[in-house]
């Protein structure tokens, strides 16, 4: 009986960490494209050439060097 | 674009690759299989910037990316994209006169190949542009890995560039400049709804940074770099949309900081539309060496007061402090089960008193810009 | 009822999924969903081999798992296997949305709570658990993959040819 009551706690405990215990079939949601962070879309590229080529700034989502001249 | 039905159930990204004009394309942290379609999108852009009531350069930039999942187990991305450049843009800071006209053609081309393994991936590209005064070509490694619950995605980079400089106007001549740079990121799933993600980059740089087409441009023959992102992904059940919000922050070597807001709002209609408004926040400060449009009293324009031939200097506007705002809106048709059309238009606007919480460079004029961007999409 | 069904139906009680994924040889949770045609009932299958697969519209890989998932139905069926897939779509009419283009020739039970893929403590999606015809646990596979097909198909075969 204390062995049930122990796992039974130890099961309830992990249920309370809920912010960032997100579960596999919960995914839904987080499974949309503009939810994900993955854009190698052309327009991001396109922006980020513009802005490099505007501003001091650069960077920050990747690493990949090369560059064009535009010192 | 791809439909949400193709992603596997969302993780914790990898980030995605950028600097400058190497675009590798974008890591996708679905660790257990790459997309199942391939991908294939013809995009143009044109950019037009004008300032002191005169158009300065426009750029015209046809480009096409491809991306094929292979053997199940692979991704293989690739893309090509040609610049023409052409117009004047000032010799120092917003001076009219003297501006050289210029007409430029630049190649760049980029290939990756991701590997997906039960719990993470791994990245490699290469990356390549060429333009008549200007050379350059880069490595990156990069490797993500998943915790059990797939809830945090941890990523490394590594990224390597050397360029080659020959200006058209041999102020110097076979220049170069290397630099290499290292990234960690974290990505963690918040709730069912929200996803954040943090980015440390760091990158040192040596070699030749002056623009040689600037007057009197001196510049450190070194540059290091550091980049903190913080990025927020937050979907709304109430209206279906998705807020993107991020936020970055820049330093350098070079005595410039650099704050980027950026917000839009994915919002999706019915017929297969979605709009997504956006607004940018930039906010910079000089360049130590930066010097305002002051000049000696005894040899005038462009020389700053005092000058004396040493030291390091730019009146570039690009290292002045100011602020800038763009404002855009995409629009977007998934024509079919296939086929799918993005549009998207943005004004930009940058001034020396537009800096944020400090003085901006006085004396500049304000520049302004316009793009719009198309791309059409193919699956496959 | 063994001790360690109680802690199971404990855990679902509390909110909490399994740490641990169900081991080989464990019974099978029990599940009673509604389906496209009328109830889906894992008691109702006992003496069969059964095949679950936890899937949702929004899966990729699922997509290519549900040609395979006919064709086992199709070929093992009259043998004794039955495949049942146990959607998990917050919103069910996102599946039968999917289930339109993608039609299953096998058993569709609705779970848009998700409390059968947290009774089966399941890691990933899609996921697929097979259950003998005494109703316990046989294998437990997170992904669908190219390489996965042959794998799973020789163990179906293997849990099939164990009844006779």
């Amino acid at each position: 009986m204390k062995a049930l009551l122990l796992i039974a706690l130890a099961a309830g405990l992990s249920g309370c960490a809920s912010l960032g215990n997100v579960q596999p079939w919960e995914k839904g949601t987080l499974a949309r494209t503009e939810m994900t962070f993955g854009d190698g879309h052309m327009f991001t590229r396109f922006d980020d050439h513009i802005y490099t080529s505007r501003e001091a700034s650069s960077g920050g989502a990747g690493v990949g060097g090369g560059g064009c001249g535009c010192n | 674009m791809t439909s949400n039905e193709d992603k596997a159930p969302g993780r914790g990204l990898a980030a995605s690759i950028m600097t400058a004009a190497l675009m590798l394309p974008g890591v996708q942290a679905h660790a257990e299989t790459p997309p199942a379609n391939g991908t294939i999108t013809l995009g143009y852009l044109n950019y037009k910037d004008s300032q002191s009531g005169l158009d300065r350069i426009t750029v015209h930039s046809p480009s096409v990316s491809i991306t094929a999942p292979v053997a199940g187990v692979w991704n293989i991305g690739a893309s090509v994209v040609s610049d023409d450049v052409s117009g004047a843009s000032p010799r120092y800071h917003t001076a009219i006169s003297g501006a050289s006209h210029m007409q430029d053609h630049r190649t760049a081309g980029d290939v990756s190949a991701t590997r997906y393994f039960e719990r993470g991936t791994v990245t490699a590209g290469v990356a390549y542009s060429n333009e008549h005064d200007y050379l350059s070509r880069a490595l990156s490694l990069q490797g993500s890995l998943e915790s059990e619950s797939k809830n945090t995605t941890w990523t490394v980079g590594i990224g390597h560039a050397d360029d080659h400089i020959n200006p058209v106007n041999k102020i110097v001549s076979n220049e170069k400049k290397r630099s290499t740079s290292l990234l960690l990121g974290v990505t963690q799933v918040l709730t069912t709804s929200d996803i954040a993600q943090l980015t440390l980059t760091h990158s040192q740089g040596e070699g030749y940074f002056s623009d040689p087409y600037k007057a009197l441009d001196n510049r450190p023959r070194s540059r290091d770099e550091t980049t903190l992102l913080a990025r927020w992904n937050h979907h709304l059940a109430s209206t279906g949309g998705t807020s993107r919000l991020s936020y970055r922050y820049y330093r350098d070597s070079f005595g410039v900081r650099g704050h980027t807001l950026g917000a839009e709002y994915v919002q999706p209609l019915s017929q297969g539309w979605t709009v997504t408004p956006e607004a940018r926040l930039y906010s910079q400060s000089a360049a130590s060496f930066y010097y305002d449009p002051l000049y000696d009293a005894k040899l005038g324009a462009p020389f700053p007061p005092g000058y004396n031939g040493n030291g390091y200097m730019t009146a570039d506007q690009r290292l002045s402090g100011f602020g800038a705002v763009t404002l855009g809106l995409k629009v977007s048709k998934q024509l079919d089960k296939l086929w799918s059309v993005d549009v998207k238009a943005s004004v930009y606007q940058q001034r020396g008193s537009w800096r944020l919480f400090h003085e901006g460079s006085p004396g500049l004029d304000a520049l302004r810009a316009q793009t719009v961007q198309i791309a059409i999409n193919r699956q496959w | 009822m063994k001790p360690i069904s109680i802690a199971m139906l404990l855990a679902v009680a509390l909110g909490a999924a399994p740490a641990w994924a169900l081991e080989k040889g464990a019974a099978a949770p029990q599940f009673d969903l509604q389906g496209l045609e009328g109830a889906v009932k894992l008691a109702k299958l006992q003496g069969k081999v059964v095949y679950v697969d936890f899937w949702a519209s929004w899966c990729g890989p699922c997509r290519q798992s549900f040609p395979w998932m006919n064709e086992m139905q199709a070929k093992y069926g009259a043998k004794g296997l039955q495949i049942v897939g146990v959607n998990v779509d917050a919103n069910s009419a996102d599946a039968r949305q999917f289930l339109t283009t993608t039609p299953a020739r096998f058993a569709i039970g609705f779970d848009p709570q998700g409390a059968t893929p947290r009774s089966y403590g399941i890691k990933g999606m899609p996921s697929s658990v097979l259950i003998g015809p005494d109703g316990k646990v046989l294998l437990e596979h997170s992904g669908f993959r190219e390489a996965d097909r042959a794998e799973l198909e020789s163990k179906i075969q293997n849990a099939l040819g164990a009844v006779k």
